[in-house]
């Protein structure tokens, strides 16, 4: 009898070991970036789902735009961001990063939710979470600017739940290894190489003795980029900041269309027009900006048409919208469907929540 | 039989202890922040006779059977391995057997197949150091910051205090902890944002004060309290958070405006001087003299900021105080000059002694932390010459310092290897100026700093605990009212 209830123990205990494990490998299925960001922040999954609390499908997707960003794999950035339009700032912010690394930032602009500038620059102060806070620096790495780089790095590191995130480290190793700094780098690479099996192997191929060719050509692509001069800004001078890049490179591409995007989103058509070479770069989003400055001051001329390359059908399409406008009194209800994905309608019909 | 069983399941639990992977020290060697065989770099530095084991490690990636001989007064004592990590009663035997001598070291190891050797020196001082450093441990936040702690270490041993911390102020910021000459019954400390104000501690009895009137452009910032106890000169600053675009320089800070003040902590009131609130001048970072009659501080002449950072240069001057009602004088007195020099001062300190004047020179400006071209520079103030320091400074930033209470030892915090993260340095300063290679702060476990991401901000010497601890200032924060100054 004694020896039945003890089979029947073993049975239930292995019964609620297997429901617990199949339990965890139906969470690890379902959010497998939860999993990676948790690695990435120094954390066990137990401890993450202690800290931020169980995933929803929407944090799940978020998770992943930030992993993948990591990773550098852009096009799963944009592909993973199409899932669903989040209407959520750090959700936007990796879509416009990766649209503008696969170079068509300009061109989708407009196609999904912008929360003005924030989608291109998380802000970072005492007000912002430390969620973004953390994510702010992957666009100023890509651009090539190290000191914001690597500020936000550091405050990732300081917000992260073990001070000690691996996915902060690298970042800090990296851009202390562009400019130059290897004491610096040296320290974080020390970290790594005695952190997980990955971080190791990673760390090791930074030391500037094992760099690959590949490497070498990535860390002279990012110093191409970097500022030949030193002036000092204020922590949110963006604008300030994208034309002193442009004016050490002005091949910075990224640098060009953020520039220009910032321009538009904050609704600054005269900042636009001033940051806006028509031989550098072209958009139909930059054609629709430049016909809402030619038209307000009087400059509509064919010559001028010409010399900003504005099409003659983003020119008639103008007019349709500037006569819809004006008949139905300013009301957009009768132009968003056919012109609500234009700079047009943002420009006129987009207000700031600042709560969100 | 079982119990064989259970114990050599025991050994194996126990295994994976025993048994880690060793600590990678690499990258290590030229160029990178471990640039000595030994790590932290104790060759040849001077140390006095009461501080903690000096535990360190061979930087070495190649190195194998390391062996390392301390021998002093006839007597050996030898350690094998890559870490040497000192019992710290063996160590106190020893610094008795060396008998405020010199200790001679040697080093050796393979690597690659060729041997090494190095024969060093620890010097040993007869002059005690304050037992006990107050310092907050900051990430670098750049105006944002989380689980800041002021903590007191007592430097004849590895005993850490929390004095003040997130814990007990619901994560708030606190700015650093600093004594009045090195005494553990005269200090203060900032709590900043709801519930908080200046903490001062006489004697152990702590009050919280809100140390802003109207007429002052901002609550009080940098300063000092005065030896007597009663009276406190402070700076008031709008200060302004910028970047620079170049990638090593990283943070900048400048005051777009700045003056003094004076609290008179017994009268509860502070009070404002003509010649130290001149809007044509800056005017910072103000100290007492060691006796009390004069009060130095860095002054420049105003510039618009940032456009002119690199022309703002701040001189040290000194104006009398009148100990009896609190009064700064004037017109100023010029003791070093940015002109003259074109450079800037920063973070003067007397030593209590009287004998000696401790401040920062960097190249512009006021926030030398991330200047790697900031130095200290000693003043003999009984002839006014400049010591050679070039046996303390490093190339990277080299700042925010305080004297023993007898004016034999500093500290200061410095950025050399990594160039991010402040370390606290000790260097002893002879009575003839010869001043001493600083050794850092020793920790129990020598790879302590390699895992260390936080700063040791503004490293002060006490020659006495002081009087609480968190648990104590969660207390003032939440339960004390602030107490006002007209």
């Amino acid at each position: 009898m004694a020896c039945r209830g003890k089979q029947w123990l073993w049975i239930a205990l292995a019964v609620v070991l297997l429901a617990a494990g199949a339990s965890q490998c139906v969470f690890l299925l379902r959010h497998p970036y939860f999993r990676k960001y948790a690695a990435q922040n120094g954390i066990s999954l137990r401890e993450a789902r202690e800290v931020w609390g169980k995933p929803d499908r929407d944090a799940e997707q978020i998770l992943g735009l930030i992993v993948e960003a990591g990773e550098e794999n852009w096009q799963k950035v944009a592909d993973l961001a199409t899932r669903k339009d989040l209407h959520n700032e750090v959700g936007t912010y990796y879509y416009n990063l990766a649209n503008a690394m696969l170079g068509r930032l300009p061109d989708r602009l407009m196609d999904y939710y912008q929360p003005f500038e924030r989608g291109l620059f998380l802000p970072v102060g005492p007000s912002s979470t430390p969620f973004k806070i953390a994510c702010a620096g992957d666009v100023w790495f890509q651009l090539g600017y190290m000191p914001l780089a690597e500020r936000d790095a550091m405050l990732g590191l300081l917000f992260s739940p073990e001070h000690n995130g691996s996915r902060y480290l690298r970042r800090l190793a990296e851009a202390n290894l562009v400019t130059g700094e290897y004491e610096a780098a040296a320290k974080y690479l020390r970290m790594l190489l005695n952190g997980s099996q990955e971080d190791r192997q990673w760390a090791r191929s930074r030391f500037p003795e094992n760099w690959s060719p590949q490497y070498q050509l990535r860390i002279a692509e990012k110093r191409n980029l970097m500022p030949q001069f030193d002036l000092v800004h204020g922590m949110d001078q963006t604008p300030i900041i994208l034309r002193i890049l442009l004016s050490a490179n002005q091949t910075n591409r990224l640098a060009l269309d953020y520039l220009l995007c910032y321009d538009l989103l904050t609704k600054d058509i005269d900042a636009f027009v001033g940051d806006f070479d028509p031989g550098l770069t072209r958009s139909q989003l930059y054609e629709e900006a430049m016909l809402i400055f030619l038209a307000a001051k009087g400059g509509m001329s064919a010559e001028n048409l010409a010399h900003y390359h504005i099409s003659e059908a983003c020119f008639q399409r103008f007019n349709r919208f500037v006569t819809i406008y004006k008949r139905d009194g300013g009301s957009g209800r009768n132009l968003t469907a056919e012109f609500g994905k234009s700079y047009w309608y943002y420009y006129y019909y987009a207000v700031k929540n600042e709560t969100k | 039989m079982k119990r064989n069983k259970l114990l050599l399941l025991a050994m194996l639990a126990g295994l994976p202890l025993s048994c880690g992977r060793p600590y990678d020290v690499r990258p290590a060697g030229p160029g990178t922040d471990r640039d000595s065989f030994i790590f932290p770099d104790y060759t040849d530095v001077t140390l006095p006779i009461n501080i903690a084991p000096l535990n360190f490690y061979y930087t070495d990636p190649e190195g194998k059977e390391f062996t390392t001989h301390f021998l002093a007064n006839g007597k050996t004592l030898s350690f094998k391995g890559r870490e040497v990590v000192w019992k710290e009663k063996v160590w106190r035997e020893w610094l008795a057997v060396a008998a405020g001598g010199d200790i001679t070291v040697e080093s050796a190891w393979s690597s690659g197949g060729t041997h090494q050797f190095h024969r060093w020196t620890l010097h040993l001082s007869h002059d005690r150091i304050d037992p006990y450093l107050t310092y907050r441990l900051i990430e670098p936040g750049f105006e944002v910051w989380d689980d800041l702690e002021i903590v007191e270490r007592h430097l004849e041993s590895f005993d850490t205090r929390v004095i003040s911390d997130y814990r007990h102020t619901e994560n708030k910021c606190m700015n650093c902890h600093i004594h009045s000459q090195g005494r553990g019954d005269l200090s203060m400390f900032y709590l900043r944002g709801e519930g908080g104000g200046a903490i001062l501690n006489r004697g152990g009895e702590l009050r919280k004060l809100t140390l802003k009137n109207d007429t002052m452009i901002s609550p009080t910032v940098y300063g000092e309290i005065h030896p007597g106890g009663r009276f406190g000169v402070f700076s008031t600053n709008i200060i302004v958070p910028a970047m620079h675009s170049e990638g090593g320089r990283r943070m900048e800070v400048f005051d777009t405006a700045s003056d003094l003040c004076v609290a008179d902590f017994d009268g509860k009131r502070l009070l404002t001087f003509p010649e130290t609130s001149r809007e044509d001048v800056f005017e910072t970072f103000p100290v007492f003299s060691a006796d009390g009659e004069f009060v130095y501080y860095c002054a420049a002449p105003a510039h618009p900021l940032p456009a002119d950072l690199y022309q703002t240069m701040y001189s040290l001057v000194r104006v009398p105080f009148d100990t009896a009602t609190g009064t700064l004088g004037g017109p100023a007195d010029t003791v070093w000059s940015a002109t003259r020099r074109a450079a800037s001062v920063c973070h003067p300190k007397t030593s209590p002694d009287g004998r000696w004047l401790l401040f920062t020179v960097a190249g512009y400006g006021t926030f030398p932390i991330n200047h790697s071209e900031c130095d200290l520079c000693l003043m003999d103030l009984s002839d006014g010459s400049i010591l050679d320091m070039r046996a303390v400074n490093a190339e990277k930033s080299d700042t925010y310092h305080s004297w023993s209470s007898d004016g034999t030892w500093f500290v200061f915090a410095s950025k050399r290897g990594d160039g991010l993260y402040g370390k606290p340095y000790f260097s002893h300063v002879a009575p003839d100026g010869t001043v001493t290679k600083p050794f850092l702060l020793p920790q129990k476990n020598p790879h302590y700093y390699d895992t260390m991401l936080r700063s040791f901000n503004v490293p002060d010497l006490g020659n006495a605990p002081v009087g609480f601890d968190a648990a104590t200032i969660g207390k003032v924060w939440k339960e004390m009212p602030a107490e006002s100054f007209e």
